[in-house]
Order: C-alpha cells, then structure tokens, then sequence
C-alpha cells in the first residue's frame, strides 16, 4: 500500500491559528487505521509537488496572505493537483484564496486561484468573530452532522450559481451572505475540495470532517473512536448548540 | 540605596504569590474606585498625570511582572516613592486608581493594555514607555498581531517619549519606525514565530542569519545595547526595565544589573490546592506557553485552561505550542477547555487524562512533586480561592 501523502503549504504565512492541528489531525486518524503517511512542509519559494493526495491551505494575515496568493499562482502546483482529483482543505484565508476573486491587503480586488467558484470582498461591517455553527450534510442514517469551530475574519464571500457550500450557518457569520433562499452559508464543498471559516485546528473538532477528507483520498475506512476526539466533539456541540 | 536594592531581591520568595494575593485583597474595589472617579470626572486621567514622571508599560507577554519590577527598580534606584498599578489593571478604570492612589508620589509606573496605549500614551504624556514583545494573544480582540504593530507604528511619530523597545522583535521594530526618540536593546536576534513577513513592507523577512534582515531596511537602526542572547523572556524584560528606570534618573551600578536579570521575577505562584503547594505559571498563549512549558522540571503537571473574559476566547493556539517537553510526564487538563488541551496532547502522543476541578487533579496524583499551567482567568480562580473569595469577584474584565 502506497503511503498517503500529505501537503501542508506555507505554513509560516497560513499558520496564524494553529493550523498546523489539521495535518497532525490527519496523520493521527488515518495512522489510527492502518495507513502510513508522509508530510511535506512546502515553505514559502519552495516548488509545490503536484501528486500528492491531500492539500492544506491555513489561515493568515492579509499581508502574508497576498504574497501567498502570489507564489501560489506563479507555482500553479495546488491548481495542478486538484485538476487531478487531489483532496484540499483551504481554512478561512486559505478559503478565501481558493475563490475566483479576493481582496489583497490593500482592499484591492485580485483574482484568485479560481479552484472553487466563490467571491469574496471587503467590507466596513463589523468583523466576524466568534464560535461558528454550522449544519452540514445528512449522514447515510438521515442524521444532519453538526459541525463547530471559531472564526475571524473580516470578509464575506458569496457562492456562485449551484455552489454548495459546507453547511448553513445556525450560529455566528460563516460566508456572511444570505444566499437566494436567505440562508447563510458556510463555506464550500466541490468533490474533494472543502473550504470553511472555522479556522485552525477544525478538524480537531469535527472528526467527522477529518474522516469526510482522509475518505475523499483512502476510501471507506474503519471506524475509530478516538475518546478524547469524541469527548471534544460532543462537548463544543452541547455547549454551543445546545436545544439539538 | 544599593542595600536597599539588595534587600528588596533578597525577598524575591514569593514575589509574585505576593504580587497576586495582595491584589485580590483589595484590589477589585480599587478597579471600582478607578470607575467611578472616570465617571464623575471624565479628565481624571490627564489631570492626576500632570507635573509626574510616568512609564508607560505594554507588550504582549510580562507587562504585569515587569511593571512591578521596574517599580521596584525604579523606587530603589531614586530613594523617591513609586506609585503603580494594581495587577494586570491595565485599562482606563484600574489606571485611574493607580494615579489617584498617593497622587503626590512623583514617579508613576503603569502597566498598559496593547489597544490602549496610544489613548494613555496621548493623555498621560509619559517620559519612557517599554515595549516588552508582540506576538498571538487574544486574536478575537486584537485582530492580527500586525494591526497592533500599525496601530503602534501610527502613534508614535514625535519625539517627546523615549520609547525602550526589544528591537529583535521586528513588530516592535516596525512600531517606532517613526519615533524621534528610541533606545533599543538587542540581545543577538531570535527567530519569531509570527514574523515571516516584514510588518513594514510585506516581503519575506530574511531569517537565515538568525536574525531579521529585510530589503525595506527594517531592523538596520543599531541598537544602543546589547544583551546576553541566553536570557529568557523575563530576564530580557527585565534588562528593559534597567534601562528604562536609568532613562527615569534610577542609578543603577552595572555589577548589580546581573543580579536583577538573572533573578528576574517570574509569574510563577504557590497555590496551596488539596493539601499540596502547587508551584503554577500564569501562560495564557503560544509564547508564554512556549516559555512555562520550558521551566517545568516536574513530571507531574497540571494544565487549567479556560476560554473566558480576559482569556483569548479560541483555543487554536493550542495547537501552536510544541508540547515535547511533556513526553515522559503525566498530565492532567482540567478547566472549562481540558477537552481542547487533551486532544491535542493525546495527538502528540503524551500521557493524558482530564479531571472536573483544578483540586480534583491534584488529587489524582499520589506524589509530588506537581507543578501547573493555567490560562489567565483559571490562574485567577486559583489566587481567589487561595484568599477565601468567590469566581465571580474576579471573573470579569479588569
């Protein structure tokens, strides 16, 4: 069996808020069932290999986050891994970066990497920061997954036209858009490509979204019940969403 | 004076426990007190600070203790009488107190928040401020740790304060660019972990020489002083606070300089908790957990984290913070988050177990020694308790 590899990019431009956690989130779970994995530090200027299975873009600045959209583009390494089906978790900047057009940091529009359609812009409303709740897919038993994180962020990005996004918002900003049937989204999912607000660490609090990712690339895999990952879980989602 | 200076180190044993439970005694009603004087006179600030001598003390990490080492310093080092703040009131309210508190004192040394400097710096006028570090704390607040640095940067751009900066920290670096008067410090560069672009113009900072070096010419100003590279963060605050009380007229004889960095003060405090004496540090993000983590010589360790009032409300830092040192320990997490803090441990592989109560942990263990880290409000729970005084007394902002 080959090992699964994994590619965390830049993290000393996208790692403002423990991002890191992912990949380690990551190499735990699926090391839990049996695989073995490999993670590759892409460090700013560094060419980004183009075949690896899963991909992490963390959160930033807006000043790092601009000079990473640069490279990014001049690389064309991520676009050329995910047109070959790789898997790519872009969390809050990374999110943003991952859309047809984005703000640098001089409040300027800029065109993205254009992997997802999703526009985001600036706006002088209030920041959006706080704990995150969102309500994602069905499960196979019809059990609608609830997934937590925190966010803070100052843009609000918009879905294009039969975008789905991760989840609807039923606590805190998420996208900070109504979208046509007034609800907020939250993020985006297309094929193996998930893209959400809740920044750093969110797979530590939602295994199921760790699971969702690691079964985009290895397919089905067994379960696991990690008790503190379970415990983490459970105990976001009763605090912060309490009535469900 | 110099004995006097010798005497007040001598006493460090409990310097900080002092620090906290004399605080907690009385100093909710004082924060009070700062409150209603704003109220009934909303120009107290400016006015209890005309005709003083005032420092000014901000930064991510050390405020609290090195605005009381500077005190100490400071009184010592001039003979005169010092007023300060009370620990860690370092917004409106608890400033006001610490200037109407023997406000015929001629020195004034005042711990500030980061966000509130530039209004405190504009209406106290002080003669020195210290700028201890900038690094991640409490981003539900501050933003970014850049936006801190600009709003710095904005401020300072004339020359009447000396400010007294760190210059191996490029943030630091970045928020005097403008300043007419700047005493910097070096003590050889270090690496910072949120600093791989140049807060003032956005390249890639070049870290190779183990020091910032940047094409925009951040970081080319010499510095006046240079310090021993081995120090840790409170002794390199403390060679500030030298440096700041001499800018204030303290004397300060060079052979005593060593002994006031190597025996800097540290935010470490004796908890009696269960029965047992709990040696336990005051960290509450990535840096000044990097740095607790690094002093523990115990293998029984308690980590209390909460997300709440004057704590950062996001946990993901958690996850920035190399946990290595904890390898062959037995950790026990407890506080409103010990979720978040065993996962991520249970990640890196250390032995890990929660408890419901800071007491319940200690209890778990069958042996001491134990030591412990705690978040800023778990820490105040912890001092409160210690004085008979219930969580809500000290649960809110200061």
């Amino acid at each position: 069996m080959s090992k699964l590899q994994i590619v965390r990019l830049y993290h000393d431009l996208l790692g403002t808020y423990g991002d890191q956690g992912n990949a380690e989130v990551l190499i735990h779970r699926s090391k839990a069932r049996g695989f073995e994995v490999e993670l590759h530090e892409v460090a700013p200027g560094e060419s980004i290999p183009d075949s690896a299975d899963i991909y992490l873009l963390g959160g930033g600045e807006d000043g790092p986050q601009s000079i990473a959209l640069e490279m990014l583009l001049v690389d064309g390494g991520l676009n050329r891994a995910v047109a070959k089906g790789a898997s790519l978790l872009a969390v809050c900047a990374g999110f943003q970066l991952i859309g047809t057009a984005l703000p640098n940091s001089a409040g300027q529009d800029v065109k993205g990497l254009e992997i997802v359609d999703v526009t985001t812009i600036y706006t002088e409303q209030e920041r959006c920061v706080g704990e995150l709740v969102i309500a994602g897919e069905l499960d196979s038993d019809g059990n609608q997954s609830i997934l937590t994180g925190f966010e803070n962020h100052q843009g609000r990005t918009k879905l294009g036209k039969g975008v789905s996004p991760l989840g609807i918002v039923l606590r805190g900003f998420g996208n900070g858009m109504a979208n046509d049937s007034g609800q907020i989204d939250e993020g985006v999912q297309m094929g193996n490509v998930f893209g959400t607000y809740m920044h750093g660490p969110v797979l530590a609090r939602n295994p199921t979204l760790a699971d969702q990712i690691l079964t985009s690339s290895l397919g089905a895999l067994a379960t696991y019940d990690d008790e503190f990952a379970q415990a983490l879980a459970l105990e976001r989602r009763a605090t912060l969403w309490p009535n469900n | 004076m110099i004995g006097n200076l010798r005497l007040g180190l001598a006493s460090r044993a409990g310097y900080f426990a002092g620090l906290v439970s004399r605080t907690f005694g009385r100093g909710r009603g004082e924060t009070i007190h700062g409150r209603v004087l704003l109220k009934v006179y909303p120009s107290a600030l400016e006015k209890l600070a005309v005709g003083r001598d005032i420092v000014l003390v901000s930064g991510t990490n050390g405020k609290t203790t090195t605005t009381s080492h500077l005190t100490k310093i400071l009184a010592l080092g001039t003979d005169e009488l010092v007023s300060t703040s009370t620990f860690g009131a370092n917004m409106h309210s608890g400033i006001a107190t610490a200037l109407a508190t023997k406000p015929r004192n001629r020195y004034v040394v005042l711990e500030c928040d980061e966000l509130y400097l530039p209004f405190m710096y504009q209406a106290l006028k002080p003669k020195v401020i210290v700028l201890l570090n900038l690094s991640r704390d409490q981003l539900h607040r501050t933003g970014e740790v850049r936006k801190v640095a600009n709003l710095w940067h904005q401020t300072f751009t004339k020359d009447d304060v000396t400010l007294v900066i760190d210059r191996d920290d490029p943030f630091l670096e970045f928020a005097v660019a403008n300043a007419g008067h700047v005493l910097r410090v070096t003590f050889g560069g270090r690496k910072h972990p949120d600093a791989a672009t140049c807060p003032a113009c956005s390249a890639l900072l070049d870290w190779s020489a183990g020091d910032y070096r940047c094409e925009c010419g951040l970081g080319n100003e010499l510095p006046q002083v240079r310090a021993d590279q081995r120090l840790r963060g409170p002794g390199r605050n403390s060679v500030l606070a030298i440096e700041a009380a001499r800018l204030m007229g303290a004397v300060v004889p060079v052979d005593l300089q060593e002994e006031l960095t190597l025996n800097a003060p540290d935010r470490v405090s004796d908890f009696h908790v269960a029965g047992r004496y709990i040696p336990t540090r005051l960290a509450k993000n990535p840096e000044s957990w990097r740095e607790s983590l690094g002093q523990l010589s115990a293998r029984q360790i308690i980590l209390s984290v909460n997300a709440k009032g004057i704590d950062s409300l996001d946990t993901s830092w958690l996850w920035d913070v190399d946990y290595r040192s904890l390898e062959s320990t037995q950790v026990i997490c407890t506080g409103d988050r010990r979720l978040d803090v065993a996962y991520r441990l249970s990640v890196a592989g250390i032995d890990v177990s929660v408890a419901e109560s800071f007491s319940k942990a200690v209890e778990m263990f069958t042996s001491e020694p134990i030591e412990a880290i705690a978040s800023y409000t778990a820490f105040q729970d912890l001092a409160a308790n210690a004085l008979g005084l219930s969580k809500a007394v000290t649960g809110g902002q200061q």
